[in-house]
């Protein structure tokens, strides 16, 4: 099982985290077609992003930095107000 | 056949001619390339030379034949879908897979189990109701059964379920079947490969050139191939093929793992899902238990195996077969699966002149191999997305009307 320290929490294992999408900006202008494309585009390659991890049994936000080629983490932080997609 | 092993036993050259002929150097140009030697893009090839007499066809993969999600999947094959788009596709591809081994001139030792869908409760009975009865409008064989009924179909499940989620009932699919995946794409292979198509393995696609919005042809490390039409047949690495062409999608790539028990002797002829404990099992030819469960919680781009995976399903499957407990896993693995947010493929034209996806095919793929071979050949041929897969095409995002095929995904999401 894969286990990472996380702020406020320690050490967990991943399962205990359910995953929820990356932190992307929203686009300045949101007409029918951009939105469509906000909607359902995925940018689906190996590469870093940011996702935003939720723990259910605390009820804690993180924002995590985690390589999806390699599956390797990068960086955690608590999600604080303000922390937005 | 015996004969046939005898005659090898005594002579000297093994006579059993090559599968598919291997050219040693890459043409320069060619009518059609075909990214991806999976099922998909072997039978598109095969059904371009068969059905539309274009033979000069290249099928380009990274690595060896089958080894995507074709040589991964846990090969069940269905036809009790959702939307009136999914039903006619999918059962299209169930005839054609019927009299495949005749048509391949190869076993692919098709073999007709009956599917169960257990509903542990209520809501998911519903559900098996309204997928009965979208079913039987569209003429597919498929029903509701009781739990006593499944109890007599099913040797060893325990209804109750270790106490905790008793099954209620069953949507009951008979023709749901099981095959070999590799047969399937040796056989395509091998027709393909006698109708004069070439199949480079090893030849990575790392680069598509497009001049003035029309695909020419595609860059490898063994040289620049021209072609009018390319088709990316790729699964799991579909995102990275169309940004190629500077194309966007919703596809994204999640692992999806199998396991398989040593063998036994035959005791389930019958193939199990079950949505709520998010598992399935069928047996094989061999004897062993092939098992899944629901896709891996994250975006990943490997093919990495988990503990997590095979500790999950087990907990589930021996609540359902308590007699599985003496079983050992043999092997475990992964694939990568090409999921879309409404569960139904990507498939057809794109805004790229020459340029035609077959993509989206996430955990459900296998069953369409005959059938998206066949539409994606006849859409290369004439120019234009087949009737029978233009709800698929990538303009539905744009659209917002997808067909929404979720409710009726085997596994848990
Ligand atoms: C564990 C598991 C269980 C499944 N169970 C079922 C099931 O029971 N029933 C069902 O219907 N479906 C099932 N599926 C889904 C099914 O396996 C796939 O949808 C289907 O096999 C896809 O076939 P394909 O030919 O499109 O892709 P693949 O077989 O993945 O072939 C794609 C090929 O493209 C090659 N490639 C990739 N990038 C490049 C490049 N740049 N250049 C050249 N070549 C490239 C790859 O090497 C690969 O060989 C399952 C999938 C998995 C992973």
């Amino acid at each position: 099982m894969k286990y990472a320290d996380f702020p406020l929490l320690g050490r967990r294992p991943f399962t205990e985290f359910s995953i929820s999408g990356v932190l992307e900006p929203e686009p300045a202008e949101l007409g029918e077609w951009t939105a469509a494309r906000w909607v359902f585009e995925r940018t689906s390659v190996p590469r870093e992003r940011v996702e935003w991890w939720y723990h259910g049994a605390s009820r804690l936000w993180f924002l995590v930095r985690r390589d999806t080629g390699s599956d390797t983490i990068l960086a955690i932080e608590p999600a604080r107000t303000g922390s937005r997609s | 056949m015996s004969l046939r092993l005898l005659k090898y036993a005594f002579i000297e050259d093994y006579a059993e001619p090559c599968w598919f002929n291997t050219p040693a150097t890459l043409g320069e140009s060619y009518d059609v390339i075909i990214i991806g030697a999976g099922g998909h893009g072997l039978a598109c090839a095969h059904y371009l030379a068969h059905d539309h007499g274009i033979n000069k066809v290249a099928v380009l993969d990274r690595s060896y034949l089958g080894g995507g999600n074709t040589g991964r999947n846990t090969t069940i094959i269905r036809s009790n879908y959702l939307t009136p788009e999914g039903v006619a596709f999918y059962d299209a591809s169930l005839a054609l897979f019927r009299d495949l081994s005749d048509a391949l001139d190869t076993n692919i030792f098709y073999s007709e189990r009956g599917h169960y869908t257990l509903a542990h409760n209520e809501s998911t009975l519903r559900t098996a109701r309204w997928r009965a009865e979208v079913n039987k409008h569209y003429g597919i064989d498929s029903e509701v059964v009781d739990a006593e009924e499944v109890a007599r179909a099913v040797p060893g499940i325990d209804l109750a379920c270790g106490g905790n989620h008793a099954v209620e009932g069953a949507l009951y699919h008979a023709p749901g079947a099981v095959a070999r995946h590799d047969a399937v794409a040796w056989g395509y292979a091998r027709q393909a490969s006698r109708a004069g198509v070439e199949i480079h393995q090893h030849t990575e696609v790392t680069d598509i050139l497009v001049e003035g919005g029309r695909v020419t042809g595609v860059v490898t490390p063994r040289g620049t191939v021209r072609a009018g039409a390319v088709l990316s047949a790729v699964a799991g690495h579909t995102p990275s093929v169309l940004a190629m062409v500077g194309l966007n999608s919703p596809i994204e790539i999640f692992p999806l793992q199998a396991c398989v028990t040593e063998p036994v002797k035959p005791w389930l002829d019958t193939i199990i899902v079950s949505g709520s404990l998010h598992l399935y099992v069928s047996q094989s030819a061999r004897g062993e238990m092939v098992m899944g469960a629901s896709l891996d919680p994250a975006e990943l781009h490997s093919r990495r195996s988990s503990f997590e995976f095979v500790s999950g399903l087990a907990d589930g499957m021996l609540d359902l077969f308590p007699g599985m407990a003496g079983l050992k896993v043999n092997r475990q693995w992964a694939g990568m699966a090409d999921m879309t947010p409404d569960f139904a493929p990507v498939m057809g034209t794109t805004p790229v002149a020459g340029f035609y996806l077959d993509a989206g095919w996430g955990t459900w793929g296998f069953k369409a191999t005959p059938i998206s071979g066949k539409t994606m050949a006849a859409t290369i041929a004439n120019g234009r997305d087949d009737p029978l897969i233009r709800a698929f095409n990538l303009s539905r995002f744009d659209d917002f009307s997808l067909v929404g095929e979720k409710g009726a995904a085997s596994i848990g999401h």
